[in-house]
């Protein structure tokens, strides 16, 4: 809450202007005492004098970019004179020189804004609460009839506080839209920073503006394993989270998906602590799923036109179809199994027949290569990709207000996170444009942008796809959280259409490159060692960069919720299947599931699972059973008779 | 009145706007003068170093004038003069920073009356301003009336210090010393005051002749003079002595040269070597730029800038041609 009771202040500093320095519309520079609470990224408030007819003179709110301090001293070598070369007796004498405190503030808001003119020469002042709002011109979007305003951090300086927010309509759209976050690794910010402000927009994403959630990718570690889970905060957290009007508390309604390990069973993720991993949901998608983002999986020198022309033969006219493929055959392709059956039988038929080497207008060479790639697919991608058997998918259509939806895919094959990627915020996209989501807006948080929309490099179909919702995303209500550790060698389209931009302590290398020139050498050095919590912020309506510090998010960090829920070993095969089943009715009994699956084939037994999971039946286990079907005794085969040769073969040639 | 009006009216009786800062108006000015000396701590002068410890003192206030002084009306070939004296008292104390103790100033306007037309004259009366009137030698050329207004000023600067110092010395701590830019022996409370100093870096005035002379201006760095009672002009009786802070030799002979001025009385003599001791170590910080930094020491460097700071603009010299000066 913005504090409007603040008591009459005494000034801090006082303008300055000469020839060389002179004060402009947008920058100026004053003097502090040397004991001063002021600092790079403090805001100022500098007053004109009235002009004694009771009329008080403009005000300019500023922020300090630059710092200078010197003495008296006319030059180094004085000082060497005066302590006739000994350091010691420098620090020793009598007298401390006159010294100068003398800041640059760049201008943030001047009150009238017309005419705008230099900044007077006037008393400056530490900010309050009103004018942090005031200066940050979040008045427009704070005290209004439908604020839109969503906490960011705490504005701490000079012993003040003031929350600082941004403007949910230039945060989630649709007046500008999408966040990037940079900084270096290993310091608890850009992860925690966006685990704090999802839980901020929550509580605090107006009604009127819809319903949201938010799609986080956690492709490493167990970072957003445990979202749900408390996290550890002292009391100051808890007093910046009251500051901040936010309950200090994880996020109540998570929702998690992670695909499953080769054997099929057992989840691939961290979360697979006993207590947690019943609400871990399976991602697993079959053919279906899988052919539509064919090109995601496919290198560019496989897709060209004849392939791709294929594919979308197959998309349009076999998959979910019955097909017959010209030999006779009837074909109704719903899994890789299926199209593998029906690809051996094409090309079986075209042997058969001796026929040309074209069928249905494609070659045979670039059947063989289309279908060569496809059943690598299931290798490659297998947990995620099911070679047989139906899928198990995020709830489309049926996305929840205020919910965390996170897909875990931090053990995954690089292909498989593409594939997850490309298609998830796909389907979003396309549900979005439907309304028929369940949402009104969704923010999808990728980490490692470094990796996903690097500024060089092939033109992969992630990269393409980040740049759309970058691009057209805030119209749509699809609102992209980025993270990365190095913001310039991420695309600038990406980064440039990002309306926020948060800075945690950055490299020196970094903030060395062009992308960083506009900034001080002062705000540089200050990002360079910026402390765990703290962060640089560029919103639309600031027009300078504002720190800020926030409090450590209220979840239970991944490395500590690996402590404190170690994950569970992987289960036996008949094990897990009866965890998966037991999740859907906790009263059946092991051992009658165990007893089903006995000496069954596992590829049936997952087929069976994957069905009934699907369908979530009253009767789980007859449900089952009817997957998994009839118990077939194995045919004893025959043994073979080699026909006798005519005569015995002997050694001798002649 | 308003200034401009008042400079309009003044303009209009017929005075001519002026705009003069004659030479050594920012300073004060010396006698040349042999005065003489009485030896008080050797029957004749000598050399003592001055490295005798014992004397830190944990606050110490440091006390300068200034005077500026500017013609800027003539009545035919009559200056008006504009003056502006001050006086600030700078603290130091145990943080080693100095923080102003005591500030006083006095605007006034020099003119000799009698010899102003009587339109200028009523407006110097009625204007609201403080008018010194110059005496009755001062009509007959305009350079006898600077040099008049010169000593008038200089004057006022010293009643104005000395009324500073008295107060400032009224308030000092039981431990702390007063150390004044120019003589102690101007003023009856400071020259008698125990933990009093007058510096004075300018040697117009000497007190010996010969080899005394000789021993006096080349004492080497660190070392002092005997303490002796200066004769002359003095207005109340002080002890004196001779301390050199840098070595003059390769420089000027009154290179680093100080005399310092104490309270006339045994104890003095007692601890001429212990204050000289603590003077020396006063050399640090350098008060450079000031051209005067081999004599001026760094707290009254100080209180000579926070005098300037403060002073009127107008009545600075124009630094080089009054045409306007751009920064590039």
């Amino acid at each position: 809450m913005i504090d409007k009771t603040a008591p009459a202040q005494t000034p801090v500093g006082r303008v300055v202007a000469t020839e060389l320095k002179p004060a402009t519309p947008h920058q100026f520079h004053f003097w502090t005492a040397t004991e001063t609470s002021i600092g790079i990224g403090a805001i100022v408030r500098v007053e004109e004098p009235g002009n004694g007819k009771r009329e008080t003179g403009r005000v300019v709110y500023g922020v300090v970019t630059d710092a200078l301090a010197y003495s008296d001293l006319a030059t180094p070598l004085h000082d060497v004179v005066g302590a006739e070369g000994d350091p010691v007796r420098a620090a020793a004498a009598p007298t401390v020189r006159q010294e100068i405190r003398l800041w640059t503030a760049a201008v943030l808001r001047q009150e009238p804004a017309e005419p705008l003119q230099p900044v007077p020469l006037g008393e400056v002042f530490v900010a309050t609460d009103a004018d942090v709002a005031e200066a940050l011109r979040m008045d427009a979007y704070l005290h209004t009839a439908q604020p839109t305003a969503i906490p960011i951090g705490l504005y701490t300086s000079g012993g003040l506080e003031a929350p600082v927010y941004l403007d949910a309509d230039f945060l989630l759209g649709p007046e500008a839209a999408h966040l990037n976050i940079s900084g270096v690794s290993g310091l608890a910010t850009k992860t925690s920073a966006v685990e704090f402000l999802l839980s901020s927009i929550f509580h605090h994403f107006p009604s009127h503006k819809g319903r949201i959630a938010a799609v986080c990718f956690n492709v490493k570690g167990s970072d957003l394993c445990f979202l749900d889970q408390p996290g550890v905060l002292d009391d100051e957290d808890r007093r910046r989270y009251a500051r901040l009007g936010i309950p200090a508390e994880p996020f109540a309604q998570v929702r998690h998906y992670a695909p499953f390990k080769a054997d099929g069973v057992n989840l691939n993720t961290l979360r697979t602590h006993p207590d947690l991993v019943g609400d871990v949901q399976p991602l697993v998608w079959g053919l279906q799923e899988v052919l539509d983002f064919a090109e995601v999986l496919l290198n560019r020198d496989d897709i060209d036109a004849k392939a791709d022309a294929f594919i979308d033969f197959l998309a349009d006219r076999v998959v979910g179809r019955d097909f017959e493929d010209g030999f006779g055959g009837r074909h109704r392709v719903q899994s890789f199994a299926d199209l593998d059956r029906l690809f051996r039988s094409i090309f079986d038929g075209l042997e058969l027949t001796g026929r040309s080497d074209m069928w249905r207008t494609h070659h045979i060479a670039t059947m063989r290569k289309v279908r060569n790639r496809l059943s690598n697919i299931s290798t490659r991608c297998k947990g995620l990709v099911t070679d047989d058997g139906p899928s198990n998918d995020l709830p489309w259509g049926r996305f929840e207000d205020r919910t965390v939806y996170v897909v875990d895919l931090a053990n995954v094959d690089p292909l498989g996170q593409d594939l997850a990627f490309a298609r998830i915020v796909s389907k979003l996209r396309e549900r979005l444009e439907h309304h028929d989501l369940g949402v009104d807006a969704v923010v999808v948080f990728v980490d490692e942008l470094n990796k996903y929309a690097p500024a060089d490099g092939p033109e992969t179909y992630v990269k393409k796809m980040l740049l759309d919702i970058s691009e057209r995303g805030r119209y749509l209500g699809l609102v992209l959280f980025g993270a990365e550790q190095f913001r310039s060698q991420v695309h600038r389209r990406v980064v440039g259409n990002a309306g926020t931009q948060v800075f945690g302590r950055m490299d020196m290398d970094e903030l060395a490159t062009p992308s960083y020139q506009v900034m001080t050498p002062a705000t540089k050095i200050k990002l360079a060692t910026l402390p765990v919590g703290e962060l640089m912020v560029r919103h639309p309506h600031f027009t300078q960069p504002i720190f800020v510090r926030f409090p450590r998010p209220a979840v239970l960090r991944g490395r500590d919720g690996v402590e404190r829920f170690p994950p569970g070993t992987d289960l036996p095969f008949e094990d897990a299947v009866v965890r998966q089943l037991l999740r859907l009715d906790r009263s059946l009994a092991p051992n009658r599931i165990k007893d089903l699956i006995d000496g069954r084939d596992p590829e049936d037994v997952r087929r069976a699972l994957a069905a009934v999971r699907r369908k979530r039946p009253d009767d789980v286990l007859v449900a089952f059973r009817r997957e998994l079907g009839g118990r077939v005794s194995p045919d004893v085969p025959r043994e073979r008779q080699a026909v006798p040769p005519l005569n015995t073969i002997s050694e001798e040639p002649y | 009145m308003s200034g401009r009006a008042w400079a309009d009216a003044m303009r209009a009786a017929g005075a001519v706007p002026a705009s003069y800062v004659p030479e050594g108006s920012l300073g004060r000015t010396d006698l040349e003068e042999v005065a003489g000396a009485e030896a008080v701590e050797n029957a004749e002068l000598r050399v003592h170093p001055a490295d005798a410890p014992g004397l830190s003192p944990p606050a110490a206030s440091f006390l300068d004038g200034l005077q500026y002084w500017k013609v800027v009306f003539y009545d035919g070939v009559l200056p008006i003069v504009h003056v502006h004296v001050a006086c600030a008292v700078r603290r130091r104390g145990a943080d080693r920073k100095l923080r102003t103790a005591d500030h006083a100033t006095r605007d006034f306007h020099l003119a000799h009356l009698a010899g102003l037309k009587p339109a200028v004259r009523r407006l110097l009366d009625e204007g609201g301003l403080s008018v010194v009137d110059l005496p009755d030698g001062a009509a007959a050329q305009p350079g006898r009336a600077q040099e008049a207004a010169r000593r008038a000023v200089e004057n006022a600067r010293v009643a104005l210090e000395k009324e500073v110092g008295e107060r400032c010395a009224a308030r000092l701590g039981p431990d702390e010393w007063l150390v004044q830019d120019g003589l102690l022996s101007e003023s009856a409370v400071l020259s008698g005051h125990p933990r009093a100093l007058g510096v004075i870096k300018s040697h117009g005035a000497q007190y010996f002749e010969g080899p005394e002379l000789e021993r006096a201006l080349t004492i080497p760095a660190g070392h002092r003079t005997s303490v002796f009672r200066p004769r002359g002009r003095a207005r109340h009786e002080v002890y004196s002595w001779y301390l050199r802070l840098w070595p003059w030799e390769g420089n000027d002979l009154l290179f680093g040269l100080l005399r310092i001025e104490a309270r006339a009385h045994p104890d003095t003599v007692a601890r001429a070597s212990a204050i000289s001791g603590w003077l020396v170590r006063e050399r640090a910080p350098l008060s450079t730029p000031d051209a005067r930094w081999d004599r001026l020491l760094y707290p009254i460097h100080d209180v000579e800038s926070y005098l300037k700071a403060l002073a009127p603009r107008d009545l600075l010299p124009a630094p080089a041609s009054r045409l306007p000066k751009t920064g590039t």
